[in-house]
């Protein structure tokens, strides 16, 4: 009765440009999406790194009219979930809307309207506020946004576990599909930089170079990593049943099989100890997805050169994968995309196309790994992959992976 | 495919700070809604919300368990869940369940009201003084990591955040994961803390009633914000059975849609809302005439009311009148990400204690409002299923299904 989840379209905007194509090319060639920040100052800051969005025109995606009520977040969503539909070869009308929805992942939301929405409150007093302003304050007004301009009317949700929420929104998409409470879904993650926020990730020590040890950069899985370097973006996968994109003849660039979830105890705004949360949400991903591990050939990590996420990720990638024999290629796409916290879209968008091309992204950034791992750096690889696994780690301790299988040719 | 069945409850809002006191005041018909001290809102429009009075954490939250940082809706959510557990018979939490159980809870302001304090603080002195580990816990996920965390728990975790509709959200799509058999054992809700920002945005939206909210009723002029939280554990039928646990009720189905018409206003025509029962129905595998009662968003606004007035006339045709609809916002106030969850609480309650709970304030009809709103005081009633409505900010719809345990097999 289950049905088989096909990945039919790839919306991306991101440091690496926006659309599938320029974003996987740009991948491929190795090119890093950091550079110096540019969208305001960051001179208090001992971070100035960042992974900005380029080459991105809302107006491009959106309608005026809409755009008019949307926040930056909002219009990034709905300019990538057109950008999915498109791909996907699908027009909503009134005979698919209902059947279509969203599963939006967004670790902050739109930080810059709460921040404003706030900083009048806070000075002027309630009477001076915005009510504009007010949609734009929650969580779900990009998946909001998107479905009135799109036109869909299914399922529509967001889900809001900072850095695993994209991939809980696709694991959760997979769901919905697989049992038939949606006929197209399109699910990922996106977030924004903005002043305060970054301001924040900064006196919470949580980017390179943390304390002030060594210099900036994103350095995923390396010895010397000194925390990650904040970026932005958003991929949003088409997601469909296989048989139905199969009898309209769209291009499947892979399949969900499975997904794992899992938690740990950890301090607040900490990490964990050990990798026992992140090799359990792995495990069931395998094993929802009936694979094991000798049958992964490539892993999506979710390494971004923090300091205990990565150690924690490298050694359960030992404990799942074993440290001899045939062992998974590992790329950590952090490296080029910086953290986002739900770049998970985007990575899943990457792991979708490798899967049908045959061929894996380096990671940038790495010299010396922590761990013997089969990390891809310098250059892309080239291979016959069948499957590959996708991480999502996030502080305060939870986990959630997700197999994805390329997709035979039907004979 | 599991059956997922409800074998605890736990919840504090303005009514009560449990479950046995909320199925009393709910009966009572008893208003939580009034004068509020979480913070001072004299330079405010209203005047008036629905507070969890004299919260002390401690009273709720034993030691060892550490509570500093947390959110007041961390905290709100957490002793809610330690009663959920011990009336679930899960207290201590059995270390053998830790490993599969998982957290699923819906969101709202999180721990915006600790974040607001901290920003004026942030302004006033330019960001010099202020501590950003004030922020620790100012997004609501901050509530489901603390559940998981405290109890030692390695299940699936996750939270919703789609405003009013959150915590209906995060039980259906709990209710999924054990119906998948992803885990036996869910802890799943909402939470959701009063706070300036909120307060100011419902206000500034001109949202809200000067005086307690009146739902369905004729002079009704908008909704009375409130603070809530509502946990169930929701259980595989199988592993309640196993571990001889009392079954209050069980969870059918869900549906969740989306109106794709405006950001704040309902859509008139209530395609959405039709949808999201119809698809909450059918997802349960029960047919319109087997309802017996709705529990009904009810936030008070006058879009909403006459809107879901109009949607429920449209699923259920005929017998609409003759079915009771009510809208426990009246007393607990409209608790957003809580909302969903408390209202499935109050469902479970409803069931458990056979009565309908009241719509209060309203003694003023509405010719757009043609239904029984179960106006005169609770009801008592036999009641097998209930359909409970949560529509949100962005269009954002969920139904639940919640029905009577009827035995059978797992």
């Amino acid at each position: 009765m289950d049905r088989r989840v096909a990945i039919t379209g790839i919306g991306i905007v991101s440091p690496l440009g926006s659309g599938r194509e320029a974003f996987g090319k740009a991948l491929l060639a190795g090119q890093s999406g950091i550079a110096p920040l540019a969208a305001f100052s960051a001179e208090a800051f001992p971070c100035r790194l960042a992974a900005e969005i380029r080459d991105f025109q809302a107006r491009d995606f959106v309608s005026i009219k809409n755009l008019r009520r949307m926040d930056r977040l909002s219009a990034v969503t709905t300019a990538a979930a057109r950008m999915a539909l498109d791909d996907a070869g699908l027009a909503i009308t009134p005979a698919n809307r209902d059947r279509t929805g969203m599963i939006l992942g967004t670790a902050w939301g739109g930080t810059d309207v709460t921040v404003s929405f706030a900083r009048v409150l806070v000075t002027e007093g309630p009477g001076s506020v915005n009510p504009i302003l007010v949609p734009n304050v929650v969580m779900n007004a990009p998946a909001g946004h998107a479905s009135i301009e799109l036109g869909f009317r299914g399922i529509n949700t967001t889900v809001n576990h900072y850095s695993v929420s994209a991939e809980s929104a696709l694991a959760y998409g997979a769901r919905e599909i697989r049992r038939g409470a949606a006929d197209v879904l399109l699910a990922g993650g996106a977030d924004v930089l903005a002043p305060f926020y970054f301001e924040s990730l900064t006196r919470f020590k949580a980017l390179s170079p943390l304390q002030g040890g060594g210099s900036e950069g994103a350095r995923p899985f390396d010895l010397r990593r000194n925390g990650p370097v904040a970026g932005e973006g958003c991929g949003i996968l088409c997601l469909e049943p296989l048989e139905a994109a199969r009898e309209r003849g769209a291009t499947v660039y892979a399949e969900i099989t499975g997904s794992g979830m899992a938690s740990s105890p950890a301090p607040m705004t900490g990490w964990p100890d050990g990798p026992r949360g992140f090799i359990l949400a792995a495990r069931r991903a395998l094993k929802a997805a009936g694979c094991t591990p000798e049958e992964v050939d490539i892993v999506f990590a979710a390494a971004s050169g923090g300091l205990q996420p990565d150690l924690l990720e490298a050694e359960g990638l030992e404990r799942i994968f074993g440290t001899d024999g045939k062992r998974p290629l590992v790329t950590a796409l952090k490296g080029a995309l910086g953290e986002n916290f739900t770049s998970g879209g985007m990575r899943a968008a990457a792991l979708a196309l490798a899967l049908r091309d045959g061929v894996v992204p380096p990671t940038l950034g790495l010299e010396e790994p922590v761990r013997p791992l089969s990390v891809v750096v310098g250059q892309s690889v080239r291979g016959a992959f069948r499957r590959g696994l996708l991480n999502g780690i996030s502080h305060g301790g939870t986990y959630v992976s997700l197999l994805f299988s390329s997709v035979e040719e039907e004979s | 495919m599991e059956r997922v069945v409800v074998t605890g409850l736990g919840t504090l809002n303005a009514t009560a700070k449990s479950a046995p006191g909320f199925a009393q005041a709910l009966r009572e018909g008893r208003c939580g809604i009034g004068p509020f001290s979480v913070f001072d809102p004299s330079t405010f429009r209203t005047q008036i919300a629905a507070e969890v009075k004299d919260f002390n954490p401690r009273d709720h939250i034993p030691r060892p368990y550490p509570i500093k940082r947390m959110s007041r809706a961390d905290l709100l959510g957490f002793a809610a869940t330690l009663e959920a557990l011990q009336d679930a018979g899960l207290a201590p939490f059995p270390p053998e369940l830790a490993e599969e159980t998982g957290v699923v809870i819906g969101g709202g302001g999180g721990g915006l009201l600790e974040g607001e304090r901290f920003y004026g603080e942030y302004l006033r002195t330019e960001g010099r003084l202020a501590r950003f580990s004030a922020l620790s816990a100012v997004y609501c996920a901050s509530s489901a990591d603390r559940i998981a965390a405290l109890l030692g728990l390695w299940g699936p975790k996750t939270t919703f955040m789609t405003a009013c509709s959150s915590g209906a959200t995060a039980i259906g799509y709990a209710r999924d994961l054990i119906r998948g058999g992803t885990a036996p054992v869910v802890i799943a809700g909402g939470t959701e803390p009063l706070c300036r920002i909120t307060y100011a945005a419902f206000n500034a939206l001109q949202a809200v009633d000067l005086e307690p909210c009146k739902p369905f009723a004729g002079n009704r002029a908008g909704l009375s914000l409130g603070e809530a939280a509502g946990i169930l554990v929701l259980e595989s039928l199988r592993h309640a059975r196993a571990r001889g646990a009392r079954i209050y009720a069980e969870v059918l189905g869900y549906g969740v849609t989306c109106d794709s018409h405006h950001m704040t206003a309902p859509d008139p025509e209530a395609s959405g809302a039709v949808r999201s029962m119809r698809e909450a129905l059918r997802d349960a595998g029960v047919s319109a005439e087997r309802v017996d009662y709705v529990n009904a968003h009810g936030t008070a606004t006058p879009a909403n009311d006459a809107m879901e007035s109009r949607a429920i006339r449209h699923v259920f045709g005929d017998r609409a009148g003759r079915i009771p609809v009510s809208s426990t916002k009246s007393m607990t106030g409209h608790t957003l990400g809580a909302s969903g969850a408390l209202e499935a609480v109050a469902s479970v309650l409803a069931i458990r204690h056979r009565f309908i709970p009241p719509t209060i304030h309203c003694t003023v009809p509405d010719p757009e409002c043609d239904l029984d709103y179960v106006t005169e005081g609770a009801r008592e009633a036999d009641l097998s299923v209930i359909l409970s409505n949560s529509f949100a900010f962005g269009g954002n719809n969920t139904s639940l299904v919640i029905g009577r345990f009827d035995g059978g097999k797992g």
